[in-house]
């Protein structure tokens, strides 16, 4: 095993490798403590754990990180919809000037943009795109085709919030912008796929709203709508508690706990997200 | 917010009840928001008995204050705007536009509460008077059409809005509504017509939704609010 092969091979998927090598402590202690012989037996230990960071580290702290990681969702997402319009499994429900595949196509479109977007913004620091994005069976049928469309909608949106105050941290005040208006865009998706679903073809889920009511997953999978971590900053969909409030009963009025959880989306953090991603999607 | 006044236990400030004493920091955080109100207060008190200062005008005050009240004002007109939809709905609405309808009418309801019961009462905005008499109730065209222009509007606003705030905690809240105002303006769009749920109208070739300046935005409400709402201090 070559180490220096290996060190080339990571930073094709991850260009910051070394600088993560070189200068996070955990790295650095890693290396430090072991003899010089040890050290290299465990290299490839500490480079596996650093190149994990780059997609599923607890903290993302630059800028750059946070949009590394918008850019690996939206590469999945893009992929995600090119794989279905070219689906044959999918061809009789997203036929050729239909309702369903034009919105399918404004969907993928605005992905794509999203990824140019995000690339020219990271330039030299953009992480390249997956090899390959394996969806298993999600383009088996036209109704879980639109299953996983809300899921990485939906996930996509949880992600984008959880990251809003890491940019305003940052005191980068235009990406924060950019991200926001990525952000709705991508509830618009979420409400539209799930809208669609409503329809007899797509699986006749007539109880599904645009919006999410309490944790109700429809189908996708519950970790979707379920807490994140911190859970105090990321509670699950079904929260009615929002800066110390109980607006059921705190508001001077009743509200109804599927109103009120309606009425807030919740963020995410990028290690559930990923971990939710990963747990559907081989890439 | 600062660190500094995260350890002094100032977070709490969001929920503060109407009643509760304002604590001396939190006086001179909210004195650039309420100078507008003090000034035509002692307007009041020179002269010129009989000029009517500015009655009639509401200012939304400074900084992440002013950026709430300016959310407040927004979901208040919504909210009224809802309200009325259901109260009096279009001839023939289907059942399932009266659910979502109906839904979207708590949502915003619930919003509307929140600001109020989150903005401290000294530097809250007041209730505001709405004026819909450009829209014609009785018209599923013209609610929609409304109904579009608010949501699209409200996406706008918080999406322009959000780098005005220096409260991680009002951010993620904002974060929190302004997609949910992205799917009501989805649907709706949808029910005017099919596919529109990101049209090129608000979604620009980046895949960028609309983010809008608070003048910009209040230029676009006011017609619809009696009192003249004055922004030009939010998020400064």
């Amino acid at each position: 095993m070559n180490l220096f092969n290996i060190i080339s091979e990571l930073e094709k998927v991850d260009p910051e490798i070394m600088d993560r090598l070189s200068h996070r402590r955990s790295a650095l202690s890693a290396l430090g403590s072991l003899g010089k012989k040890m050290a290299l037996a465990a290299a490839p230990i500490a480079i596996g754990s650093a190149f994990n960071k780059a997609v599923g580290q607890n903290t993302l702290n630059t800028a750059n990180e946070v949009l590394n990681y918008a850019l690996l969702l939206e590469y999945l997402e893009e992929d995600f919809y090119a794989q279905a319009l070219a689906a044959p499994t999918l061809a009789a429900n997203l036929t050729s000037g239909s309702a369903a595949r034009g919105a399918i196509q404004t969907i993928k479109n605005h992905e794509t943009a999203h990824v140019n977007l995000l690339k020219a913004a990271l330039g030299t620091n953009a992480n390249p795109r997956p090899a390959s994005f394996d969806f298993g069976n999600a383009f088996l049928t036209y109704p879980t085709f639109l299953t996983f469309a809300q899921a990485f909608e939906d996930t996509g949106v949880r992600a984008y919030k959880g990251q809003a105050t890491k940019i305003q941290s940052a005191n980068q005040p235009a990406i924060l912008q950019t991200a926001l208006q990525i952000h709705s865009v991508e509830a618009r998706h979420a409400a539209h796929i799930r809208y669609m679903r409503r329809g007899a073809a797509a699986g006749g889920q007539s109880n599904i709203m645009p919006w999410v009511v309490g944790k109700e997953a429809n189908g996708a999978p519950d970790a979707v709508y379920g807490a994140g971590n911190p859970a105090a900053t990321f509670p699950a969909e079904d929260n009615i508690t929002q800066a110390t409030l109980t607006l059921t009963t705190g508001l001077g009025a009743t509200y109804t706990a599927a109103d009120v959880s309606a009425a807030f989306d919740e963020g995410l953090d990028n290690t559930t997200v990923t971990t939710i991603a990963r747990s559907v999607v081989t890439f | 917010m600062s660190n500094f006044l995260k350890k002094e236990g100032e977070e709490a400030e969001l929920t503060t009840p109407l009643h509760a004493p304002i604590k001396r920091r939190s006086f001179f955080m909210y004195a650039g928001a309420t100078a507008g109100a003090t000034a035509l207060l002692l307007s009041g008190c020179d002269d010129d008995d009989d000029e009517t200062p500015a009655a009639g005008t509401v200012s939304l005050g400074s900084g992440d204050i002013g950026v709430l009240n300016y959310a407040y004002a927004l979901e208040q007109l919504e909210a009224a705007f809802y309200a009325q939809v259901i109260a009096t709905p279009y001839a023939s609405m289907p059942a399932d536009e009266m659910t979502a309808l109906t839904a979207i009418a708590k949502h915003e309801a619930i919003h509307r509460d929140f600001f109020k019961a989150a903005i401290p009462a000294a530097s809250r905005i007041p209730a505001l008077n709405p004026d819909f008499s450009s829209i014609n109730f009785s018209s599923r065209d013209a609610v929609l059409g409304a109904a579009k222009t608010f949501e699209d509007l409200g996406v706008a606003a918080y999406n322009g809005a959000g780098s005005l705030l220096k409260s991680p905690d009002y951010l993620l809240l904002a974060g929190k509504i302004v997609s949910v105002e992205a799917r009501h303006a989805a649907y709706v769009r949808d029910l005017l017509d099919n596919g529109s749920f990101a049209g090129s109208d608000v979604v620009n070739a980046n895949g960028l939704d609309q983010a809008l300046p608070v003048a910009t935005v209040l230029a676009a409400a006011q017609k619809y609010i009696k009192e003249t709402i004055n922004g030009d201090n939010v998020g400064k």
